[in-house]
């Protein structure tokens, strides 16, 4: 009887498991004592069009089951970053010549072309451990610690959660809490809030209207979810967030083009004689200092005698007035024995901060805040992709999938001066995302 | 007492659960246990869509944790 009852919990267990998300692939009902170790590995590689940003990134995932769902979970991702990435500064019918971010040099961008910093690389190595565990039979506690690390980039982030199953573990309610101290490092150090991008200076100089050599910036996540087996084939999660991030929230690297107010064609300037400096103004932007962002998501799972729907939509409002909705869907089925296709669509839209700015104007006075950051204009972006999965007879499985992402911004009306009506241009770009992923047991 | 207890707080689950309606019996749980029907079946792929699309959009988060911690927006 004694063992009857351990085997129903341990069924149990394992299907709560499932609802507080904590499973690790290969969690099955039957006790499997063999393996200790659930290893994820991938390769994901990351390129956008016209030479823009390239990644190589090399990601594991380890989880290790002590018993009764104790878990230890570990993982790396080591990113390297090459290709260039828009500045924020505005194409001109004119040849453009910028600093470059450390102040050493400069580059030019060509009549007609958006203007993207070319000097833009990085490696990042990011590190995260967690651990979760059922406490008082119908709860679950979990936390996390995780840093990275870029060059320029600091992010030390900690975790904890709870859930609870409720309605023979049909409804599991879950809180939990994340916090983010993170340390930027711009090259070059912090620009002054609406300075001017100063000129070439030599190796042992700091550049002009430069600050302190790092800023900070602090997170806070909280999020409440539900997550209810509708039926024997349909699950269903809901959740809110709740984010407030405070300190640093400027991008160090971009600009705004300082323009005519009547024709909105950039102003040209020339560097003193001998020295080699921006062709136009170009004022360092500059964010709130504090950001409050709700959100609701919501997913369905639906089994179709083995066929698997995932529909997932997601709400994201916030006081940058940074609207947002997304709609994702995946469909998962078998092909023969052993091997899954995954087809997969996601659609993105949002609306612009409201301190979105394309330019300013010269002699106009300056806002309290303005970035010309394009992922702060309206845009729209759609990705398709495709994942097709093998199991090999040891229970071992590989993937790949392939998906293509297109992004297109829009700058609103309101903030377009001049010519600029009808001849904006935004840095869109199309990606593709080629990944490879193996998974196996130790 | 060891097996009363149980009981009574799957009546009292029944009962909060009486107006839905909604759920099953443990052991009706074959497709909800499988490695597909789990709320985050692949973590490893949500965590790299995450933080792709962290860097390219304006908001991000919602599904869980993640996607964050780096300068890349």
């Amino acid at each position: 009887m004694a063992e009857k009852d351990q085997l129903i919990g341990g069924a149990l267990a394992a299907a709560a498991c499932g609802l507080l998300g904590a499973a690790a692939p290969g969690t099955s009902i039957a006790a499997e004592p063999a393996s200790k170790w659930d290893v994820d590995t991938a390769f994901l590689y990351y390129g956008e069009s016209d030479g823009r940003v390239q990644d190589a990134s090399l990601s594991g995932l380890a989880i290790r089951n002590f018993g009764d769902d104790r878990k230890l979970s570990l993982g790396l991702t080591v990113d390297s970053l090459t290709g260039a990435s828009p500045s924020g500064a505005i194409a001109s019918n004119q040849v453009q010549t910028f600093t470059s971010p450390s102040g050493k040099s400069t580059y030019t961008t060509p009549a007609g072309e958006i203007p993207l910093d070319s000097s833009f690389h990085d490696s990042r190595v990011a590190l995260d451990a967690g651990w979760s565990q059922p406490f008082a039979r119908l709860y679950s506690f979990n936390a996390g610690l995780g840093i990275s690390t870029e060059f320029d980039y600091q992010h030390l982030g900690l975790n904890a959660g709870v859930t609870r199953d409720f309605n023979q573990r049909n409804t599991t309610l879950s809180f939990a809490v994340a916090m983010g101290k993170d340390k930027v490092k711009p090259v070059g150090n912090v620009p002054v809030a609406f300075a001017a991008m100063g000129d070439v200076v030599d190796e042992d100089g700091t550049s002009a209207n430069r600050g302190s050599d790092s800023e900070d910036k602090d997170v806070l996540d909280v999020l409440f979810g539900v997550t209810q087996v509708v039926g024997r084939h349909t699950l269903l999660r809901l959740n809110y967030s709740y984010s407030d991030s405070s300190g640093y929230l400027t991008d160090p690297y971009k600009v705004l083009t300082v323009v005519d107010p009547l024709t909105g064609e950039p102003v040209v300037r020339t560097p003193p004689p001998g020295v080699e400096g921006p062709g136009g103004v170009y004022l360092f932007e500059h964010r709130p200092e504090s950001r409050t962002r709700q959100g609701l998501y919501g997913e369905l799972r639906q089994d179709f005698s083995g066929k698997v729907l995932q529909l997932g939509y997601r709400f994201s409002t916030d006081d940058w007035e940074v609207d947002s909705h997304t709609l994702e869907g995946r469909f998962r089925f078998p092909l023969g024995e052993s091997s899954y296709l995954e087809p997969h669509a996601r659609y993105y839209t949002q609306s612009a901060a409201s301190f979105y700015r394309y330019s300013l104007a010269v002699g106009t006075p300056l806002p309290d805040f303005a970035s010309a950051d394009a992922r702060l204009a309206d845009l729209d972006a759609y990705t398709l992709g495709i994942k097709y999965g093998h199991e090999s007879s040891g229970g071992n499985e590989w993937s790949t999938r392939l998906e293509f992402y297109r992004q297109s911004g829009k700058a609103p009306d309101s903030v377009l001066i001049g010519n600029q009506r009808g001849t904006a241009q935004m840095p869109d770009f199309d990606a593709v995302i080629l990944q490879f992923n193996y998974h196996f047991k130790l | 007492m060891r097996t009363k207890l149980p009981a009574l707080l799957g009546l009292l689950c029944l009962a909060m659960a009486g107006c839905t309606n909604l759920g099953v019996k443990p052991w009706e749980r074959e497709v909800l246990a499988r490695d597909d029907m789990q709320p985050d079946a692949n973590p490893l792929d949500t965590a790299l869509d995450d933080h792709i699309y962290f860097s390219k959009e304006g908001t991000s988060g919602g599904r869980g944790f993640g996607g964050g911690g780096c300068g890349c927006n």
